[in-house]
């Protein structure tokens, strides 16, 4: 059973981008492949099974509690807490970050850890600059003076700062 | 623009050579190299153009390669684009390091004698260093022509603003420069009647705009004068709206990107915020693009030899002129492996950079009878300031830099203190400290953020970044300089540059007064000061009990300066050698004095005006 | 010039309309194809398309240019103007349809019938019987006669010149002109410009017919020669490159390139579900919902054209701007998986409609300004 599935799910909600968005990078396959050539694939497995126990968010108490529960379990965790912010990072710049040397000692060796681009297209098709409302510099340009009028920041579901409609 | 540039294969160069007696050798195709080779070959000059790069990017594919090779590195410096190549190595400010006092740092290409260690650095690939220059082209003022005189500063240049108007306007045809007239008129620049650019400017950053509305109008009082600030847009090197008025109203047709094949891309400037280090569509100049003009009217007089590093300039002893000059030419970037050819010529025009034309010069053992060669080495200094501006201004887009201050880059108060140009930064914090993926890094690993509340932390961490960046003027001294030692040579044997610099004081009173300047802006537009100076950043200079990290401008020049005096100069008026008759040294480090006006519209200029006598010599 | 087919300026005026409707036609099946190539893959034949494409919206503005310089007012919001893909165009005695399809050997052979140089063989009547194909568009249709079809689309366009040529003529006997637009309603290069082409404002038949002919030679030429007169390859052999695996160089013979090698990895594109429609994606779904967004902002795109062609030249460069931010949104849908499609990935379906261009629905706000 591939485990693009439960990566992807897990990966929009801990980026919020939808799944749509993130399979539109095209670089969900090359993200889950470099994760688990990386950590090992029984450790994202975990990973993502603890993800899949969590309580559906379904009411807003849920929702905190949900949230909560993913902070504790999974980025509060010394093993998987690190990989989980890398899935982050990953997404939002296609860059694979060294783990942290605490990780390494306690569940290490990982050979291949090292900071490294994924591939060219991992930079171009990074969410950072979706989120923000620009282009990774070099690629996708937004076109001549476009740059003079206010930035088009795309909304999100759950944005903080979003006022209640 | 379809360009029939090839490269020409040494077995076929040494076949003409015995044929056809070569005219002119230029080392190097930066800007000057360029403006040369295609200035001597409209006059039917016979021309060889030697390149140390291995020149991939001639087809567009090669320049796509660099492209990705920049979009698959984890540093995404100056440098990124362009391979490593051990037989004609860069400086690369990734590898740089905090020296002790006394100490020297050999293991980049480019030695550090210190005390201050530059950042600085160059290109050496087809292109030269237009391959990742910003292009913004200011020309200098005419008070900058005349420090000596006026500031008590410097020196005076033994040209004015007013014999190298024409010539400015040259460059601004060839290098494409976008920019209005009204914009660019100031203190004591002026144009012809009717002169417009060849195309109109490029709009001012939303990010400048919000900086504008809050800092226009305000002054700031500097030893008694008053100095009005307003947020003004640069000249810049890239395509924009061409004006119909241009020349005499005959228009401007730019030059989009040329490649070997039959494919027209590069229009205008589409916005990449990437003009450092690599334009992708090429929508910026590069030199390149003068080269393709030369190679498309001259097949045939005009020769490109690849993987060919100059190694020796070699001189009569009796009348002082250039007999022939050393090449390396390697096979492979890999392997030191190469043959060692000897090349005659009429004249002979060195147009590497103020770094490595001296280089060549002093390995050759010549080292002027003025003994100013490799001395007076300039280059802007730079200091940056950092704040959050008070709402989201949608940085990280536009060209690097669309608009900044000039106000400040002439004026009474520098008898006192060097003059400054200020960017604003379209790119945000990243020439600082590496946003946007230092906030990226920050906010997940430090703030512990994931879901909604990062993506809103990196919203508003990063699209509300003002960063500017002051380009502070440096004077020239003679102990700031470029030297070569026999211990620290290259791959093929070549010795490398060995650069010692301190940062003049008339630049660090600049320097401090930046900062103050820089906290009076955030004061004025209500943005939060971020900035501060790592004591143990390579590039840190205590003055006055504060310190600052000083940056290097990539403007280098003053090596081998020109004059009217054989005594006090390497060069004459038209860079041509006192010492050496049929040589010329062109570029950057003829200029005596370099203001706050980025060096390449200026050197371009020059450069016109010495083709005129090379191609006198050339009768 | 009597055996025009255009007598009257409405008329000129309606095939004008068409000719915009063929130019932007064009559109959607190149773009498709372009996005649909995987990442870092086909360098070649992502320029050679870019181009293309970037060239039939300089056609485009050329045909609203002609229509504005005799007093026209070009609209590309009119209900019908994007075809619903597939659509027919005409090629001698046969129509071949054009899809929305991904890049394959298949879809580049599909765009060299598009843009086949050919005109009528003289002798041959220019103008066909339509064939009865259905709901689908036939662009090259009579204006007048919707039962009869031009031969080629060179015989479409010739026969604007003619009736351009025809009418001009008339009106200068009355000592009249029927070149009456606002030069400022006129796009020039100062607004729109790519390396294929010097964009200039039509204001008399000279002019004109400098227009009409470089569409006609970049595009869907009738010349013989490879080269148009500006040195540039016309479109058919800018594809057939991609054929031959080689680029032309000046002095090749017609089918027979002889440049350098043109790598093709005819494999390494996202099989987007050919002509992909609204209703082949799952209802409710975020998929369907990008999807959706994206045709409303093709529409809100072509509005602005519309306004930019009509007295707002400088409103171009924003609908350009525009054109950047949903070439990423087409990517998006092309990478992601079409669920129970076998394997087949989604796209943009370009069902542009007079209600998807108003109503501003979930997708839209992607553009609201926060600041």
């Amino acid at each position: 059973m591939s485990q693009l599935e439960p990566f992807l799910a897990f990966s929009a909600e801990v980026t919020a981008f939808p799944i749509v968005e993130l399979q539109g990078t095209g670089q969900a396959e090359s993200y889950l492949q470099t994760v688990e050539d990386i950590v090992g694939t029984q450790r994202l497995d975990r990973l993502l099974v603890l993800y899949q126990s969590l309580p559906l968010a379904t009411r807003e108490d849920i929702r905190q509690a949900r949230a909560d529960r993913l902070r504790r379990d999974i980025f509060g965790s010394d093993e998987l807490g690190p990989i989980a912010r890398n899935i982050i990072k990953l997404w939002y710049s296609g860059t694979w970050y060294e783990l942290p040397s605490a990780w390494t000692e306690a569940y290490g060796p990982a050979p291949q850890d090292v900071t490294f681009v994924v591939a060219p297209s991992s930079y171009v098709e990074g969410l950072l600059w979706t989120a923000i409302g620009a282009h990774p510099a070099g690629a996708k340009a937004p076109g001549y003076a476009s740059w003079q009028w206010p930035p088009h920041i795309p909304p999100f579901a759950g944005d903080p700062a979003a006022t209640p409609r | 623009m379809i360009s029939s540039i090839k490269k020409t294969s040494l077995a076929e160069i040494k076949a003409r050579l015995e044929q056809h007696p070569i005219e002119a050798v230029i080392v190097g195709t930066g800007i000057s190299g360029a403006i040369i080779a295609n200035e001597l070959t409209k006059a039917g000059k016979n021309v060889l153009l030697l390149e140390a790069g291995p020149g991939t990017n001639l087809t567009l594919q090669g320049y796509n390669e660099f492209l990705s090779n920049f979009y698959g590195a984890t540093s995404k410096d100056n440098q990124a684009p362009y391979p490593v190549n051990p037989n004609a190595s860069m400086p690369r400010s990734t590898n740089l390091r905090k020296l002790q006092p006394g100490e020297t740092d050999s293991a980049t290409y480019m030695v550090q004698s210190g005390p201050y260690v530059t950042d600085t650095n160059y290109t050496r690939v087809y292109g030269g260093t237009t391959m990742h220059w910003e292009a913004k082209t200011p020309r200098m003022l005419p008070e900058d022509f005349k420090s000596q005189t006026l500031f008590g500063q410097g020196v005076d240049w033994p040209l004015g603003y007013d014999d190298l108007e024409e010539f400015y306007q040259v460059a601004e045809r060839e290098i494409g420069v976008s920019a209005d007239v009204e914009d660019q008129s100031y203190l004591g620049v002026t144009f012809p009647k009717d002169y417009v650019y060849p195309m109109k400017g490029l709009p001012l950053s939303y990010l400048d705009q919000q900086v504008a509305k809050r800092l226009d109008g305000t002054e700031v009082e500097l030893y008694g004068q008053r100095y009005p600030l307003k947020i003004r847009p640069f000249p810049q090197g890239r395509n924009g709206i061409p004006n119909d008025k241009y020349d005499r109203g005959q228009g401007y047709v730019p030059v989009g990107a040329v490649s070997n094949h039959q494919i027209e891309i590069g229009e205008r400037c589409q916005g990449n915020t990437n003009c450092v280090p690599i334009c992708p569509v090429q929508a910026r100049y590069h030199s390149g693009k003068t080269l393709a003009k030369a190679f498309q009217r001259a097949t045939g007089s005009i020769h490109l030899l690849v993987q060919a590093v100059a190694s020796r300039v070699v001189i009569d002893p009796v009348s002082g002129r250039v007999t022939a000059l050393e090449v390396k030419v390697y096979k492979d970037p890999k392997s030191s492996e190469h043959e060692t050819v000897t090349i005659a010529a009429t004249i002979f025009v060195l147009a590497s950079n103020a770094i490595e034309t001296p280089r060549l010069m002093l390995a050759s053992g010549l080292r002027s009878s003025s003994g100013l060669i490799g001395r007076n080495l300039m280059d802007h200094s730079y200091l940056l300031s950092w704040a959050t501006m008070p709402e989201i201004c949608g940085t990280m887009r536009g060209t690097s830099v669309t608009g900044g201050i000039i106000d400040l880059r002439g004026g009474a108060f520098r008898r006192h203190q060097a003059a400054f140009s200020v960017d604003i930064h379209n790119d945000g914090w990243g020439w600082a400290v590496g946003s946007p993926y230092s906030d990226l890094t920050t906010l997940v690993d430090q703030y512990n953020l994931f879901g909604p509340e990062l993506r809103r932390g990196l919203i508003n961490r990063i699209s509300s970044q003002l960063l500017l960046a002051f380009m502070i003027e440096v004077m020239p001294s003679e102990s700031n300089r470029v030297t070569v030692d026999p211990q620290y040579t290259d791959q093929l044997g070549n010795m490398r540059p060995v650069v010692s610099f301190t940062v003049p004081e008339y630049t660090m009173r600049g320097a401090a007064y930046a900062r103050e300047f820089a906290r009076t802006v955030f004061a004025r537009v209500g943005a939060a000061d971020q900035s501060r100076y790592d004591p143990g950043d390579y590039g840190y200079v205590a003055y006055n009990g504060q310190g600052y990290a000083i940056r290097g401008g990539n403007h280098l020049a003053g090596t081998h300066v020109m004059g009217n005096d054989r005594n006090r100069s390497v060069v004459d008026t038209n860079q041509r050698s006192w010492d050496h008759p049929n040589l010329y040294l062109v570029g950057g480090g003829s200029m005596p004095t370099i203001g706050t006006a980025n060096v390449t519209l200026t050197l371009a200029a020059l450069c016109y005006r010495s083709a005129r006598s090379m191609l006198d010599q050339l009768q | 010039m009597d055996s025009s087919d255009i007598t009257t300026l409405e008329e000129l005026k309606s095939y004008l309309y068409s000719a915009m409707q063929l130019e932007h036609a064009t559109l959607p099946p190149y773009l498709v194809a372009l996005y649909s190539i995987k990442p870092g893959t086909n360098l070649d034949a992502t320029q050679i398309i870019r181009v293309v494409a970037v060239e039939e919206m300089l056609h485009l503005t050329f045909a609203a240019n002609l229509l504005n310089a005799i007093g026209g007012e070009p609209d590309l919001t009119v209900p019908g103007f994007v075809p619903n893909f597939p659509t027919y165009l005409p090629d001698g005695e046969q129509e071949f349809l054009v899809h929305l399809a991904p890049f394959s050997r298949q879809t580049i052979e599909n765009f060299l019938q598009i843009e086949r140089p050919s005109l009528a063989p003289s002798g041959v009547n220019k103008l066909v019987a339509r064939r009865e194909h259905g709901p689908f568009l036939h662009l090259g249709t009579h204006p007048r006669q919707t039962t009869m079809r031009y031969y080629s689309i060179g015989d479409f366009y010739k026969a604007i010149e003619d009736g351009l040529v025809y009418l001009e003529g008339e009106a200068q006997k009355q000592g009249k002109t029927i070149f009456t637009g606002d030069a400022g309603r006129q796009i020039t290069s100062q607004y729109y410009y790519s390396g294929g082409g010097h964009l200039h404002p039509v204001t008399d038949l000279a002019t004109a017919v400098t227009a009409i002919r470089l569409v006609i030679e970049q595009g869907e030429g009738q010349t013989a020669t490879i080269y148009d007169s500006q040195k540039e390859l016309a479109h058919y052999y800018r594809f057939d490159q991609l054929i031959h695996g080689r680029y032309y160089r000046s002095g090749d013979a017609i089918e027979h390139p002889t440049g350098e090698p043109v790598s093709v990895d005819w494999d390494a594109a996202y099989p987007v579900k050919t002509d992909v429609k609204l209703a082949d994606i799952p209802a409710g779904s975020e998929l369907h919902q990008a999807a959706a967004a994206f045709n409303q902002a093709y529409a809100r795109f072509l509005a602005e054209i519309t306004e930019a062609y009509n007295g707002k030249p400088h409103k171009l460069m924003e609908a350009v701007a525009h054109m950047f931010e949903f070439r990423n949104a087409m990517t998006v849908l092309i990478r992601n998986p079409l669920p129970g499609s076998n394997g087949l990935y989604a796209g943009p379906t370009f069902e542009v409609s007079p209600e998807a261009a108003g109503a501003p629905q979930a997708g839209a706000e992607s553009l609201e300004v926060v600041a």
